[in-house]
């Protein structure tokens, strides 16, 4: 478990490097990574290309050109991710009836279970667990929002943090 | 070959039709796959009706009573140094909106704050100095939640007086009477736009519209009011992609106007000059060099007309892309997620709320 948490976090310090929201994601089947991505939200100036999301566009490829049914395929998906996945992702993932998500640290600002409990929208609902390896998740979101969002524009308000 | 034309074509001539002379063009039938639709563009060309924005629900919550101990003053020369007394030694707290005083009737506290004692003793107790002054006690329902509209302000005023400041948006919101009948004819066209992004698709694709057969169907645009332009359209293509819902296409969409996206781009050519054809709309991105360096940054004041209320992943797609109005035509009861099932655009924790209005058919 941990294991799949290290590269996550690694991909997560990519996604640092790069300027974006530090946030990583391996999809495993059957104890082997598939899919792995981050955040690119900056890049393509599309706020919903969460690592997550990222990840399922890969499998949908891997699905479409292998001839393999993709609604299958994603049931028995494992997700490892840094951060809990935003209400967005949340519902993406249950739309494709993932069969489990395990992330480090919470998201009390768009928490897809801190913020709103989506899986009660949802007859199946994954199974969700959180805390693995949290403080170097957090830590990295730490480091990111020290430094400011450059494509975000000026706000209006100044903050205090 | 594309997933429209094979469907399109699918749809075979039969013997008959190659005896007919001159050969008939082949072209797409109106109407003959929209039982309902057309009847819904009419209604959302007709209504006077206003928009309904969609606003939290302690706006339309009914007051909640609670129960507080109340002192009668015996002389009115007592009442100033009452309240100031009270307020300080026992103050109101989560009643703060509540005046302390209604004539010579002066509110002491809440009555869970007693233990077992009575009023009396809980008044020698706490402020000593009173114990004196008042004539006699009585428990009444006073309103516990602090009112938000003047709606609400006229029923709490009945039980108690009420420290109240109208906030003119809210009342706006709430008076049903949000938009101008000009502004109405502007988000009107706009939804019917949708409506025609839906017909044209649905000819295409020889989907029947009947109630069910909507359930998968929607089509959405985005547009800059500021210029009044169609800054990009998008049909749901779920069937073929479970992450493209019409929403998160347009958002893809509108990145591709800003130098980023993700996704191919399919809106067809053929439609778009079908729109401009029909509309007397603008299409196209704001001028950027007049607005300096910065272009729009993503969604940020560009409204969004969706034929069905988004589910939970596109709404919430929607706040990432700081939308600044969502309209949308039908209720999602199962998935939606602005009004149906829950109102995203209440959750205080998030970082963006847009605006959602509905109430077009």
């Amino acid at each position: 478990m941990d294991d799949f948490m290290r590269r996550a976090l690694v991909l997560a310090s990519e996604a640092l490097a790069a300027q974006e929201v530090p946030v990583g994601c391996v999809f495993t089947f059957n104890g082997n990574i598939v899919a792995e991505s981050r955040n690119s939200v900056n890049i393509t100036h599309n706020p919903t290309r969460h690592a997550e999301i990222n990840c399922i566009d890969i499998i949908l490829r891997y699905c479409k050109n292998n001839q393999i049914n993709y609604h299958t395929y994603f049931e028995n998906i494992v997700v490892y991710v840094t951060v809990e996945p935003c209400i967005m992702c949340a519902a993406a993932l249950n739309n494709l009836n993932i069969k489990e998500v395990i992330y480090g640290c919470a998201n009390d600002r768009f928490g897809g279970k801190t913020v709103l409990d989506v899986n009660t929208f949802y007859d199946k609902g994954y199974k969700l667990t959180g805390n693995v390896l949290a403080d170097e998740a957090m830590s990295l979101l730490k480091q990111f929002y020290k430094g400011a969002n450059p494509n975000a524009p000026e706000s209006k308000v100044k903050k205090n943090k | 070959m594309s997933v429209s034309s094979v469907l399109f074509s699918a749809g075979t001539r039969s013997e008959m039709d190659l005896e007919l002379e001159p050969p008939l063009k082949k072209q797409r039938t109106i109407n003959t796959y929209l039982p309902d639709i057309d009847i819904w563009i009419d209604k959302i060309k007709s209504s006077d009706q206003n928009l309904s924005p969609v606003v939290s629900d302690e706006f339309n919550a009914p007051i909640k009573l609670g129960k507080v101990y109340v002192g009668y003053i015996k002389n009115v020369q007592d009442i100033s140094k009452a309240v100031m007394t009270l307020n300080e030694k026992i103050p109101l707290k989560e009643l703060q909106h509540l005046k302390r005083v209604k004539r010579q009737n002066i509110i002491l506290c809440p009555i869970t704050s007693l233990n077992s004692e009575t009023i009396q003793e809980y008044i020698e107790k706490n402020v000593g100095e009173l114990k004196d002054i008042f004539d006699y006690f009585q428990v009444l329902e006073v309103p516990f939640t602090a009112p938000r509209v003047t709606k609400q302000y006229q029923e709490t005023k009945k039980y108690w007086p009420c420290n109240f400041h109208p906030n003119h948006y809210w009342e706006k919101l709430v008076r049903n009477s949000f938009f101008t009948d000009h502004e109405l004819v502007i988000h009107r066209t706009y939804m019917e736009v949708v409506m025609e992004i839906v017909k044209w698709h649905s000819n295409y694709l020889q989907i029947k519209l009947s109630d069910d057969g909507l359930q998968d169907i929607n089509a959405s645009i985005v547009v800059d009011p500021d210029i009044n332009s169609i800054v990009t359209i998008a049909f749901d293509h779920r069937q073929i992609h479970p992450l493209q819902h019409t929403a998160m296409i347009a958002i893809d969409n509108v990145a591709r106007t800003q130098n980023g996206g993700v996704w191919d781009n399919n809106i067809s050519d053929e439609l778009m000059i079908h729109l401009k054809e029909k509309f007397a709309i603008n299409f196209g991105v704001r001028d950027s060099n007049k607005n300096s360096k910065e272009g729009p940054y993503l969604c940020t004041g560009y409204n969004l007309y969706i034929l069905r209320e988004p589910c939970h992943m596109c709404s919430m797609a929607l706040v990432h892309a700081r939308t600044k109005r969502i309209f949308f035509c039908i209720e999602n009861q199962e998935k939606g997620a602005l009004k149906s099932t829950v109102k995203l655009q209440t959750i205080s924790s998030l970082n963006h709320h847009f605006e959602v209005f509905t109430g077009f058919l």
